[in-house]
Parts: structure tokens; C-alpha cells; sequence
């Protein structure tokens, strides 16, 4: 602790930190305003917000899941090509050539659909405790555009392995959206790149599921965490206690 | 009121004591609505969370295996063909309704009315028995919505009929 | 024109600006993202004699995904394989003499006529045309299924 403490009160440290010294309540308020990622927290919260049956921790568990399938994800990308020549082939490298290759499918694959469940229990847990209410309601509709993005994120990535599985649910999906009134046929060829599943929409569903739609996320999730520090410091300025740091 | 002769403990002179709050170190218990410090508080519990998502994870991983079907035939639609399990409830809705009711509109209604949730219910109680209504429709939906994707999932085999999945499994992960 | 201050009309113009610059940006995506939509998957599909197609089941013709169906021994149909509900295969079904959609239970007789199910219309079906003896198939030319209720005429 002697040398972490001495590093943070050198030159270079009090740069990097401001706030050295984490003594009192100020100065971690301080420290906590400071830095970049925690300054997305409030800086308290009420102490019934610690508990697990307030959250159950699920809006973290989404975010976690986010990571594992974003580390994961990207190690993927290494070894897939997104065409039908290609994929199912990688496919069946990555987990017969690859080391650890299986493991890190198998990462992508479940984190993918507890990550659905998580956000989906997010959800229902946050309608439970009226936490959607005033001043919150702009970050239920944000959480609305999370979970559609989520779903949308799936979606896309269920295509890829260019099994079976992946060809027909995506063929029965993109159909669906035909039966949108008057633009329905335009959005269908849009998603699909052409009339049926083909190599036009393997590329256009990877395009989408590697870079669009990850960066919608992230940026999303961002506003959401940001305005739930928001939302909290006003909640608090409400009670009686009178608002903090 | 200046202290002429100050304690001197150590190197430390005691120059005065004012009441007040105490600071860092007491042990009063905080209630359960007052604050306390999201540093460290918060985030231990969190990175707790995180850590235990994460391991969950690693040993679903290191004992399923990720499906992988044959390569894409589209001379072949699998029967059953079915969809996500996320998408079980729709799927299901569209073997009895027409597409546009099934495939559009109950999904475009379920996101517009989640979107307009907290300007309809207008009520600012967070107290459960004065929002009964509320919890009441919202559990009335997740139940028909988990059966259905239940049973879609589960209980649909080939051509779309009823199977029992103790008899017949086609699920799809 | 003197109502028009300086000041507002310059305020209303970057707001039109922006405004247009999004409107070219959307053209630009939608113009690039638009399929260019080559004519089916083979144009025309040369197949058999009318006579040669069987008179009981279908005959499945995989380069046209659809089916030759001999209705009465003279006419012939050319079938489209894709579900007029979403899209899946539909395959024929010899013992009950139908087609019957595995994805959710939509039915039709041999003809390609609605039976039950989901599905708003009958098969789909394509434009033929009978030369030097052999049926083709325009797989560009879909003619949409008969309503449910109805024969095709």
C-alpha cells in the first residue's frame, strides 16, 4: 500500500489522479468525480440500493454480458469470414482447429442469450419497484431502445454460423418484415440485400452485428448508466436529506 | 476560545474539539434510505456481480457446446423450422394469426406500449398495494408471453403440432 | 422581406442546412443499400415435355424452387416451393396428397390452393410457356395464389 500511495503523490501520479489522498468522504467524492468511468456512478446512493433484492444486480450482470460477448466477439472475427463459401467452414474451424476455439463459440453463444434473459429480467424487476416513474421515464424508454437492440444484436448474430438453423430463421424473420404496410417489400430487400437469404445478406447481417449495431449500443448503454446517475442525484435532492457531493 | 497550553501528542498538538458530525471511522449503521458512498460500497458489490456472471458463463461454456446444424440448404426447410427461443412467442402467434397481426402489429404494440409505460401510468406511488392495476396487467402479460414462448419452444414438433418434450424435444438454443 | 432580421434568418439556416445535409445523407444510404435486383435465381428454366410430368404427386424442378404439377393430363402448373406466409420450403406430401408448410402448418392441395393454416393465399405461381415441346419456366413472372376459399382459375 507504502509504494501504491507513494506513486499516486509523485509527480506523474498527482497528474494522472487530482485527488491523491482518498481519507475522507471528500476526497473519494472527489477522486470518484475525477475519473473518467466513475463518473457514470452517482456518488452515493441511497444504502437500500446495496442490497440484492432492490436489483438483483441485473442491470450489471447486462453489462457484463456485453463484455464477455464483446471480448469474445472480437477474438471471433479473427477467424470467420462472412461468406456462404466460407463461414460454415470457419465455423467448424474455429471449433475444431482453433485452440480454446469451441470455448470462446460457446462464451459468445451463451453469454448472448443469458444476456437477452438478463436484460429482459432488468426490466421486469425495474417495472416491479415503479422504478420507471417520474423522473425516470426517459431511461425506461432508453432501456425499451436497449433491449431492441439487444434483440436486433442476436438476431443478426444467428445468421453467421450459416447452418440450417441460421438460414431458415432468418428467412422466416426477414419475412415477417414484408407484411410491414406499404414499405414492407422495401424493408424486406433492405435487410436481405436482394430477394432471398443469400451472400448480400450475410455480409449486410455481419456489417450490421460487428460494427452497427455494437457501437449503437455501447452508446446507448452509456446515456442509459449516465442518466441513472443523473435521475439518482435528483431522487435524493427530493428526500429530506437534502442532496450530496 | 484559544487553548494557551495545547496537548502535545507525538509531534501532534490538539489545538481544539468542536461538536459535530463525526467523520470516517465511527460505526453508526446507516438506515436504508440514507446515503452512503458509492465508492467503495457500491462497486465491491458490483465487481462481485461481474465476477460471478463471468464465472457462470465460463462453466456453462466449458460444459455445453454451441449447436451447429448442417450447412445452409435452401432446396431443405428443417421440420420443425423454428425460430430463437426469444422469438417462441411470436413464432407461435404466427401459426394461428394473420402475419400482419402476428408479425407486425402485436410486436410494434408491445414496444410502443413498454415506450409508453411511464406516461400512461401516471401514478406516483412506488408502494405495491397502491398499484395493483399496474402490476396486475404487467404480470398478466409476462405470463401469457413466457407460455407462449414455452410452448413454442417446447411443445411444437413437426408441421407445428403439439408435442409433449418429455416425448418428442425440439428446442433449438 | 424586411420582417426577416438578420438574426433570424441566419438561425433558421443552419437548421436548414443541417436538416438538408441529413435528408442527402439519408438518399445516399438508401440509394447504396438498395439491392440491385438481379431477375430471379435462372431467369427461364427449360424443363420437360407437358406429357412426360407425372399425373399423381409433383414433380420438384430445384433450378426454378417450385414444383410441375399435372392437373388434369392436359394443363400443367409451375408452382412456386416458397410459402406465400414466410417464406419456407413447402414440401409435398405424398400420403395425404398435399403440400404442408413445416414452419407453421399452413396447407394446400396439389393444385397449390389455400387448405388451412396461417398463410393469407395460396401458392404462388409461375408463368410458363410451352416451347419446341418443353415446358419453361419464368420464374420472373409470379403470378400471387388464389384467396383463401378460392380456386385457381
Amino acid at each position: 500500500m507504502k509504494t501504491i500511495e507513494r506513486v499516486r503523490n509523485s509527480t506523474i501520479g498527482r497528474s494522472f489522479f487530482r485527488t491523491p489522498n482518498r481519507v475522507t468522504e471528500r476526497d473519494r467524492a472527489a477522486g470518484h468525480w475525477s475519473n473518467f468511468l466513475l463518473h457514470l456512478y452517482p456518488v452515493k446512493v441511497r444504502k437500500i440500493e446495496l442490497t440484492f433484492k432492490y436489483t438483483a444486480f441485473l442491470g450489471v450482470a447486462s453489462i457484463a454480458l456485453f463484455g464477455s460477448l464483446l471480448v469474445s466477439g472480437i477474438f471471433l472475427m479473427f477467424f470467420y469470414v462472412p461468406s456462404p463459401a466460407n463461414a460454415y467452414g470457419d465455423i467448424q474451424a474455429i471449433q475444431t482447429e482453433v485452440i480454446f476455439g469451441q470455448y470462446l463459440r460457446n462464451v459468445h453463444r451463451w453469454s448472448a442469450h443469458l444476456m437477452v434473459l438478463a436484460v429482459a429480467a432488468h426490466m421486469a424487476r425495474v417495472f416491479y419497484r415503479g422504478a420507471y416513474k417520474p423522473p425516470k421515464e426517459v431511461n425506461w424508454v432508453i432501456g425499451v431502445v436497449l433491449l431492441v437492440l439487444t434483440l436486433l444484436l442476436s438476431f443478426t448474430g444467428y445468421l453467421l454460423p450459416w447452418d440450417q438453423l441460421a438460414y431458415w430463421a432468418v428467412t422466416v424473420g426477414t419475412a415477417m418484415a414484408a407484411y410491414v404496410p406499404l414499405i414492407g417489400d422495401q424493408v424486406q430487400q433492405l435487410l436481405l440485400g436482394g430477394s432471398t437469404v443469400g451472400s448480400a445478406t450475410l455480409l449486410r447481417f455481419y456489417v450490421l452485428h460487428v460494427a452497427v449495431l455494437p457501437v449503437a449500443l455501447i452508446a446507448v448503454v452509456t446515456a442509459h448508466i449516465w442518466r441513472w446517475r443523473k435521475d439518482s442525484m435528483l431522487t435524493m435532492d427530493a428526500d429530506p436529506g437534502g442532496a450530496d457531493a | 476560545m484559544l487553548d494557551n497550553n495545547p496537548r502535545i501528542i507525538g509531534d501532534q498538538r490538539l489545538l481544539g474539539v468542536v461538536p459535530g458530525k463525526p467523520g470516517v471511522g465511527d460505526r453508526q449503521e446507516p438506515a436504508a434510505e440514507d446515503k452512503v458512498m458509492v465508492f467503495p460500497h457500491l462497486l465491491i458489490r458490483h465487481a462481485v456481480a461481474v465476477l460471478f456472471v463471468l464465472l457462470v458463463v465460463m462453466l456453462i461454456a466449458l460444459f455445453f457446446n454451441a449447436p451447429l446444424r448442417e450447412l445452409a440448404n435452401p432446396m431443405v426447410t428443417p421440420n420443425p423450422e423454428k425460430a430463437p427461443w426469444y422469438f417462441a412467442a411470436l413464432q407461435e402467434l404466427l401459426a394461428h394469426f394473420h402475419p400482419l397481426v402476428a408479425g407486425v402489429l402485436v410486436p410494434g404494440a408491445i414496444i410502443m406500449g413498454l415506450v409508453a409505460l411511464p406516461y400512461v401510468d401516471r401514478n406516483p406511488s412506488l408502494d405495491p398495494r397502491k398499484r395493483q392495476i399496474a402490476r396486475a396487467a404487467f404480470t398478466v402479460f409476462m405470463v401469457l408471453w413466457i407460455a407462449l414462448t414455452l410452448i413454442g419452444f417446447m411443445f411444437r414438433g413437426e408441421n407445428w403440432s403439439w408435442v409433449w418434450p418429455w416425448e418428442e424435444w425440439h428446442g433449438e438454443l | 422581406m424586411s420582417e426577416i432580421s438578420r438574426r433570424s434568418f441566419l438561425s433558421a439556416a443552419w437548421k436548414v442546412g443541417f436538416g438538408l445535409m441529413a435528408a442527402a445523407g439519408a438518399v445516399t444510404t438508401l440509394g447504396l443499400l438498395k439491392p440491385q435486383l438481379a431477375a430471379g435465381f435462372a431467369a427461364i428454366v427449360r424443363t420437360i415435355a407437358p406429357n412426360e410430368v407425372p399425373e399423381a404427386g409433383v414433380l420438384e424442378v430445384p433450378e426454378a424452387r417450385g414444383y410441375l404439377v399435372n392437373v388434369d393430363g392436359e394443363e400443367v402448373l409451375a408452382l412456386s416451393e416458397t410459402c406465400p406466409h414466410l417464406g419456407c420450403r413447402v414440401p409435398f406430401i405424398d400420403e395425404n396428397n398435399r403440400f404442408e408448410c413445416p414452419c407453421h402448418g399452413s396447407k394446400f392441395t396439389r393444385e397449390g390452393d389455400y387448405v388451412e393454416g396461417p398463410a393469407p393465399r395460396g401458392m404462388d405461381a409461375y408463368a410458363t410457356e410451352i416451347v419446341d415441346g418443353v415446358i419453361e419456366i419464368h420464374t420472373t413472372e409470379v403470378t400471387p395464389g388464389p384467396p383463401p376459399g378460392t380456386e385457381r382459375t
